[in-house]
């Protein structure tokens, strides 16, 4: 599906990473691999660092913490949000709208939208199409788009498949019309057939948790994980990025137009430096103009993997310059999705942590 | 079939692989060692294999012939 957007910009984003930071090398014994091999997988995958909440820290904090700091700075004023968009997996309750939770603990105005939206790794794209699709109507100035989740409360410590690439964050991006003329291409595909390539099988109404979800079961590799922990089926997900995202993103730039060799970067969803250096091999990319960095310092953080690798690599060059970029946002749903656009001229762009609560 | 062989000895971390070695048997046949071949296939064979396809592979030959016949297609 094809979108086309006109007079729309981003002007900042904020990414904000839990100060709390592990290290792959200290959680190895708690896998049942030899140590020698898990080395091995750190090499290879590029796995190293990454930021985990503390026990009880939720999605609502860490965009709430992030807000306020862009309120205290000057950068945007409370009352010019007039959406509110949060894509999160991992919500603070099934209800209400964790996105409520944040406009009331802000103490936002009452005449705005707020609206969460399930998705995954895809979210920063969709949450951007959305966004866009927001400032189409004149009463909407500004929107400020979230990304956040605290998954890592759902991986499972034995779990060597998932749980040395899953990281925690929350990034605010604020997104409002281009004064300048502009249009942005955008294109989405969805699959639900493979829907149990990413999946938590139980906690929702079709398998609520119980004492038998959470029991740690050998599903025959090794790991040990409970229905309550998240699962990813590896060698699907890297099949599916190597099949489906090369064509997707050639298509776009065909039906725009625009060769390959005219983007500076290419902004993907982070999934790990393997893949990441995979599918810029299959794609003819230089690994320079395709950055895979996020992973081995701050983790595997879903939707918020594309702001951080922005804010990780090109702070410099968004808030200093302009750059043309195609964003690649793919994994759960299946969905996979692409979006051609400048980006610059930023009022912020960094990473700061939330502190550590405990004492 | 010898650039192959080569490739499966450098991932299993061995000085060969020959046709009829039992692939499982190798001592570095992990699902680190499964993801390097799926990703080794596709860069090389332009083939995409999942980590179930491996279940009936017993020998080197038996995956080169698995690889051949899905080329086919």
């Amino acid at each position: 599906m094809n979108f086309t957007f006109r007079n729309k910009r981003i002007s900042g984003t904020l990414v904000v990473v839990p100060a709390n930071e592990r290290a792959f090398v200290e959680e190895m014994k708690n896998y049942n691999f030899p140590e020698a091999r898990s080395l091995k997988l750190k090499e290879v995958m590029g796995y190293d660092r990454r930021r985990l909440v503390e026990p009880g820290v939720c999605v609502s904090d860490m965009a709430v913490f992030g807000l306020q700091n862009l309120f205290d700075r000057g950068l945007l004023k409370p009352d010019d949000i007039d959406a509110l968009l949060l894509i999160t997996q991992s919500p603070d309750y099934f209800m209400p709208a964790t996105s409520s939770i944040i406009q009331g603990r802000l103490g936002l105005k009452q005449d705005m939208i707020c609206l969460d939206i399930n998705q995954a790794c895809a979210g920063f794209v969709l949450g951007l199409i959305q966004s866009f699709m927001f400032l189409e109507q004149e009463s909407v100035r500004k929107v400020v788009l979230i990304n956040a989740d605290v998954l890592s409360r759902k991986t499972s410590p034995k779990d060597r498949n998932i749980y040395p690439l899953v990281g925690d964050a929350a990034t605010i991006t604020v997104i409002e019309r281009d004064a300048e003329d502009s249009v942005i291409h955008a294109t989405v595909k969805m699959d639900g057939t493979r829907n149990d390539a990413l999946m938590i099988p139980a906690g929702g109404f079709r398998l609520p948790s119980s004492a038998e979800t959470a029991i740690l079961e050998d599903v025959g590799d090794n790991n040990l994980r409970a229905k309550d922990h998240l699962r990813m089926d590896g060698s699907a997900i890297f099949n599916f990025v190597q099949t489906e995202i090369p064509p997707l993103i050639q298509g776009l730039l065909d039906r725009v137009g625009v060769p390959m060799e005219s983007i500076d970067y290419f902004l993907c969803h982070q999934p790990n430096r393997f893949m990441l250096q995979k599918l810029a091999d299959k794609m003819k990319v230089p690994h320079s103009k395709m950055q895979n960095n996020v992973v081995e310092r701050f983790g595997n953080s879903s939707g918020s993997t594309i702001p951080t690798a922005i804010a990780l690599n090109l702070a410099d060059k968004l808030t200093h310059g302009q750059i043309y970029a195609c964003l690649a946002g793919f994994g759960g749903g299946l969905t996979w999705s692409a979006m051609l656009m400048r980006l610059g001229g930023w009022k912020f762009c960094e990473i700061i942590d939330y502190p550590n609560q405990a004492k | 079939m010898n650039e192959f062989l080569k490739k499966l000895a450098e991932i299993l971390e061995v000085g060969e692989v020959k046709e009829t070695d039992e692939l499982k048997a190798f001592p570095q046949w992990d699902s680190l060692a499964v993801l390097s071949v799926i990703a080794m296939l596709d860069g090389n064979h332009g083939v995409n294999l999942r980590a179930a396809d491996f279940g009936p592979i017993n020998s080197a030959a038996d995956l080169w012939n698995l690889v051949q016949s899905k080329k086919r297609v």
